[in-house]
């Protein structure tokens, strides 16, 4: 049973890691500063996510387990509200790629 | 007004105890200044809280709560393998752009929280508002069903909250 847990800790933290580097290859390679963003605001996210349900197995306490979810949604919660800000700041001449779309239904 | 200012007060005191956890190896003794600082916090936190988000009779539907949250985890693990696999793919499929997606909901907190959620859904992210009152989106794949997904995320949000007709 410990080893299945270790098995499951080690494999989910691995998978939160990989995302942690696509996040950082799209940062290096994205185009311009929001296709920048978007890699860092979801990629994050969901590694983020992953090492905490990893960790989750070994900790020993139900109190420490919530901590790390909270720990968790306090980085979901800044990641989404920085990486807004962050977009907003952004001069559109900035993003030469980019084109306007008119309004979709 | 005092009822939801102690239950925000104990939701953010509680938080912070959560993060903190002042009780880690410290006799009470010593983890009391440490309290200090947390009521402290809880109580600023509550102020701003209130003075953003002040209560109103509305109630909430704790089932549309709970599909947007399901559906929200669903579309964060899908954003993040979207862009593992434009990231380590060497031809880098993207076709950013702009997108003027005309919002139903009114400026409010609720637009604010309708934004962030969006902005970790999958190829989307909210960049602010335009003449016209449209929130603007950068999308990564112009070619990705961008507006319906925020369509359909946008008309879960909107049933969250009713006006309590028995007030």
């Amino acid at each position: 049973m410990s080893l299945a847990l270790d098995l499951f800790t080690i494999m989910s933290v691995a998978l939160g890691a990989l995302f942690f580097l696509a996040g950082t290859v799209g940062l290096l390679r994205f185009p311009d500063t929001l296709t920048r963003l978007h890699a860092l605001t979801k990629a994050d996210n969901l590694g983020l996510g992953l090492i905490v349900l990893g960790l989750l197995p070994q900790v020993g306490s139900v109190v420490a387990g919530l901590g790390l979810i909270a720990v968790w949604l306090l980085a979901l919660l800044a990641g989404a509200t920085v990486g807004q800000l962050l977009a907003g700041a952004v001069p559109p001449s900035e993003s030469r790629q980019s084109h306007r779309e008119g309004s979709r239904p | 007004m005092l009822r939801s200012a102690l239950g925000r007060w104990a939701l953010l005191f509680g938080f912070w105890l959560l993060l903190a956890g002042p009780w880690d190896g410290a006799s009470w003794r010593e983890a009391l200044p440490d309290l200090a600082v947390g009521l402290l916090a809880g109580s600023l936190a509550t102020w701003v809280s209130l003075r953003l988000l002040p209560p109103t009779p509305e109630r909430i539907r704790y089932g549309a709560l709970l599909r947007l949250a399901s559906q929200f985890l669903g579309k964060s693990i899908v954003a993040g393998f979207d862009i593992a696999r434009r990231a380590f793919d060497p031809r880098l499929p993207l076709r950013p752009g702009y997108l003027d997606y005309p919002v139903r909901i009114p400026p409010s907190p609720d637009r604010a929280a309708f934004g962030a959620l969006t902005s970790l859904t999958p190829g989307t992210l909210a960049v602010g508002s335009d003449e016209k009152d449209h929130l603007v989106y950068h999308c990564l794949d112009l070619d990705q069903p961008n507006a319906a997904s925020l369509a359909s995320d946008e008309a879960l949000l909107l049933r969250i909250r009713f006006a309590d007709s028995a007030q």
